[in-house]
């Protein structure tokens, strides 16, 4: 009798967190669902998004598949490796010879990097924007790179110190006795140290610069240099009239797609790394 | 010893020579710039001294976007911070399926800003729009939901603190799986009952995640620039720019480069002394414990 009673409460307990999931999760799915089903529709279709297609068309995926997107997706990859190397590589070097120089010109420069943070790219685009000009970087994928690999200096150095400091200096001392120097101490003892918030650091900075729409859309000009961003712009901004919103939407789905499966794949990385973060 | 020192100023320079080159000379440049008459593109350009500042009190486009830029930014870190406790509460507790949520939850904030507010322009038209087909079914409106500034701005906010409401989930998930055991055990020994236990033990003791949420909510918000773009273009008639949107419009658009910087370096200075009070009050509510 008790055991049946207390079975019965335990349920009646749950019962409103399926609820209440259930209500999230379907908030939380619709916007996907309603771009999967455009893409899967017939132009001609204007039947209501809530409801499937009155006919599938699976056509709009192989459409979309141009050498201008694999062009772009070529573009979209460069950003990324050449954003991720420089960022990454110089960040942490720094954030080693911060912690490690130990003077108080390195809590000034680590404090300076909290202020950088929270400045807005935007409130910097004039400056910005003049400067590229200036260096001949428009239309250029390596201008961008060392644009948005500087912007993230500031936050991937902050990271790194709160990691380096965990980190006892009794194992560069012993490097040191052994005759390496600080570079050969940093790559082969320190980094190894490292690959933790290094993966996790790798993925965040390579979805936000596959991601970024900001400087592409106003630095990369020609279709040629085109990111898979302002590909799926362009895809949806010529849909009055003359293009596709059904292979636009079919695009916009690719070009996510890589981002999702990673998630997916390395959510434990991520979720970590935004713990991380946040709470150090 | 001098000499490793010396080492490791070297390894700190290509950092450093970079953050001058793009982003201190920019911020230098813009300054500079935010006392000029300026096109943009031409050679020449005209000292005005204050002038851009000054004009700025008198365009209502820059009040009307400052307060849609506070709107989205405390709003935004409003509805993420309740919402983003809220489900964290729900996914701390034992039930299947609570990883789907967590993943789920956070899932938006892998996806372009841009990308996010293209997909949701297709839920909010008037037209065949998903809001309005949903309201149809229980034989409501259509309702025009961007009709004018101050819907376009509220949605805007709500899509926002939708796509990103999983920082703040895992931000306090992370802080509740932080507390003691034996803190809830004593509470629950006293007799305090579960609100009592939540707003005298959990919440004084998730204070540090409270800092982290709301700081990093308010910098995102006030930074909003891509949803509103693909969301609303700003409109209805620029009345939903946040400031950010609107120093790109007058740079690329309008050709005032001298009075987008000002601009600029007002937006800076908002963030700043919005930021530094906020950070600096929440720090003295930490708990230690």
């Amino acid at each position: 009798m008790s055991v049946a009673l207390s079975m019965k409460k335990k349920k009646t307990h749950h019962w409103w967190k399926y609820l209440v999931s259930v209500v999230i999760l379907v908030i939380y799915l619709l916007p996907i669902y309603v771009l999967l089903n455009m893409s899967l529709r017939d132009v001609t279709d204007i039947g209501s998004r809530l409801y499937l297609p009155e006919h599938f068309n699976f056509t709009n995926y192989p459409n979309v598949l141009d050498s201008q997107f694999f062009n772009a997706i070529k573009n979209s990859l460069i950003l990324m490796a050449g954003t991720v190397i420089f960022q990454l590589g110089f960040g942490s070097m720094a954030a080693y010879g911060l912690t490690r120089s130990h003077n108080r010109l390195s809590k000034k420069i680590s404090s300076l990097n909290m202020g950088i943070m929270m400045i807005p790219g935007l409130a910097l685009l004039v400056g910005t924007y003049s400067l590229m000009v200036k260096i001949h970087a428009v239309n250029s994928l390596w201008g961008l790179i060392l644009l948005s690999a500087a912007g993230g200096i500031p936050g991937t150095v902050f990271m790194y110190m709160n990691f380096i400091v965990s980190i006892p200096t009794a194992l560069d001392d012993a490097a040191s006795i052994d005759g390496a120097n600080v570079f050969r101490t940093y790559f082969s003892i320190i980094m190894p140290q490292l690959k933790a918030i290094t993966i996790t650091q790798i993925i965040m900075t390579a979805v936000g610069s596959w991601n970024n729409y900001l400087m592409p859309v106003f630095l990369l000009q020609k279709k040629s240099k085109f990111t898979i961003i302002l590909m799926i712009k362009s895809a949806f901004d010529s849909k009055g009239g003359l293009g596709n919103l059904p292979e636009a939407a079919a695009m916009c789905v690719l070009g996510m797609l890589p981002i999702i499966i990673l998630y997916l794949a390395m959510q434990k990385y991520i979720i970590e790394g935004q713990i991380d973060s946040s709470v150090k | 010893m001098q000499k490793s020192k010396r080492a490791y100023i070297l390894l700190t320079i290509p950092a450093i020579v970079m953050v001058v080159a793009f982003i201190a000379f920019p911020l230098v440049n813009g300054i500079l710039t935010s006392f000029y008459k300026w096109n943009g593109y031409s050679q020449t350009r005209r000292f005005i001294g204050l002038s851009n500042y000054l004009s700025a009190f008198q365009d209502t486009y820059f009040w009307r976007s400052l307060i849609n830029t506070l709107i989205y930014g405390f709003g935004s870190t409003l509805l993420q911070n309740v919402f983003g406790l809220l489900i964290a509460l729900l996914v701390n507790q034992k039930f299947r399926g609570r990883n789907a949520v967590r993943t789920i939850v956070y899932m938006p904030i892998m996806i372009s800003g841009f990308i996010m507010g293209l997909i949701l322009y297709y839920c909010v038209q008037l037209d065949g729009g998903v809001w309005n087909d949903l309201l149809a079914l229980i034989g409501a409106g259509p309702i025009y939901w961007m009709k004018t500034g101050a819907r376009a701005t509220a949605i805007i906010t709500l899509v926002n603190s939708w796509q990103y409401l999983g920082l703040c989930m895992i931000i306090y998930l992370a802080g509740l799986q932080n507390i003691p055991k034996m803190y809830l055990e004593a509470a629950q020994i006293d007799g305090v009952g579960k609100l009592g236990e939540f707003f005298h033990i959990t919440l004084p003791l998730l204070m540090p995640s409270v800092t982290t949420a709301v700081i990093t909510n308010l910098i995102g918000g006030f930074k909003l620039y891509d949803v509103i773009v693909s969301l609303s273009g700003g409109g209805p008639n620029r009345k939903s720019l946040s400031l950010s949107y609107y120093i790109q419009l007058l740079y690329f658009n309008d050709e005032k480069a001298g009075y987008a910087a000002a601009i600029g370096v007002l937006l800076f200075f908002i963030i700043f002394i919005i930021s530094w009070p906020i950070n600096q009050f929440l720090k003295k509510k930490e708990v230690e414990y």
